[in-house]
């Protein structure tokens, strides 16, 4: 059943996706960090950074996880429509980030009191659980897209979309909580 | 017949994100502890790269491996081919990034204008450290999908979560074990 060459593509493949993500992420220190400095402005917002950034590699990960093995049973078919499997699997990923959202965004405050920083819960709440769907949408259709298309084109997606998409979601997610706290204020 | 069912998700996950949320906070108590000592070297960019890639590592083996779970290709026993060629491919994909990213880290010191030697300091604190990771990244990986299987949880749901986050805390620790108290930078 195994073959040899399931096994060299899958370090042929995970070796070029690490290597991609090595480079990513060491650029991304420099954007990360630029971010971060505006960020720090808000009270209790560097406490919920880190921890949101996790969240949203952990659940994306899980959601491209559920993808790869559902690909290969067949479950979902490999083209880019909604169908009822692939909406329980988006919509599951967007109440988990809600949920797990707020709930970062209470300890968040709940830290902050007990360090006494100042905190606005509303305004922390808001910041993570907007910034959290904003990305969590964009990330789920990126994963859907990468997913689908390495299917189609014979790469295992096991190898290939978690870890691009919990390198990828970094970005994109202190981007999105950058947005908001411009919008927010 | 419906696979993937929102409360189960859900219900699955969610205290497993919030358990992640705890261990990202120890984590991040215990390096803010030891961030004086390695300020300004080049430890500071050393622990994202071991605590991403090493988790993207394990999230490829982890797909992976609950992707083979669900097809009934591997069963939760820690035996058989499927099992030893993922974790024999795993090692050797690990072993191959990790020095591609030792070079990367070698070249960087020397750009930072340090000594020849003092770089190839930093590039054995870094291959040590890994090789030390290693072994925790496959073992709780394997461990994980088939504990989680086993127990009737999706091993998609589990695995990559738990094992990021226990990365996080152990790259980290690996690191500061070797530079600080073993070579000394």
């Amino acid at each position: 059943m195994p073959r040899r060459k399931e096994f060299s593509s899958m370090f042929i493949q995970g070796f070029l996706v690490l290597a991609a993500c090595t480079f990513i992420e060491l650029g991304a220190g420099t954007f990360l960090k630029t971010m971060e400095d505006a960020l720090r402005a808000v009270g209790g917002l560097a406490i919920m950074t880190l921890p949101l950034l996790d969240l949203r590699g952990n659940i994306n990960g899980a959601f491209a996880s559920r993808l790869g093995s559902a690909l290969h049973l067949g479950v979902i078919p490999a083209r880019l429509k909604m169908t009822r499997e692939l909406k329980v699997n988006v919509v599951s990923s967007l109440v988990l980030t809600l949920m797990a959202s707020a709930t970062i965004g209470i300890m968040a405050w709940a830290t902050g009191v007990l360090t006494g920083v100042e905190v606005d819960i509303l305004r922390l709440l808001i910041i993570s659980m907007v910034a959290g769907m904003l990305s969590g949408v964009i990330l789920a259709f990126l994963t859907i897209g990468v997913a689908v298309y390495s299917y189609l084109r014979g790469i295992d997606p096991d190898n290939i979309a978690a870890p691009l998409m919990a390198t990828v979601g970094d970005f994109i997610t202190v981007f999105c909580i950058y947005i908001v706290v411009l919008i927010v204020g | 017949m419906a696979v993937y069912r929102l409360g189960r998700i859900v219900l699955e996950s969610y205290p497993v994100l919030v358990l992640c949320v705890l261990i990202g906070l120890i984590a991040g108590l215990t390096l803010e502890k030891s961030l004086e000592r390695i300020e300004g070297t080049m430890v500071i960019v050393m622990i994202p790269l071991l605590n991403g890639i090493g988790g993207n590592l394990g999230s490829i083996l982890g797909a992976r491996l609950a992707s083979a779970l669900h097809l009934g290709v591997v069963s939760p026993e820690l035996r058989g081919r499927v099992l030893r060629e993922n974790v024999r491919t795993s090692a050797l994909l690990g072993l191959a990034i990790f020095s591609f990213i030792g070079v990367a880290i070698f070249l960087m010191a020397l750009g930072r204008g340090i000594s020849m030697f003092a770089a190839l300091k930093n590039a054995a604190v870094f291959m040590l450290a890994s090789l030390m990771l290693l072994p925790v990244i496959i073992s709780s990986t394997v461990i994980l999908a088939f504990a989680s299987f086993r127990k009737g949880l999706d091993p998609d749901n589990i695995v990559i979560p738990v094992m990021t986050s226990i990365i996080d805390v152990a790259a980290s620790a690996c690191l500061l074990i070797i530079a600080v108290n073993i070579v000394g930078v």
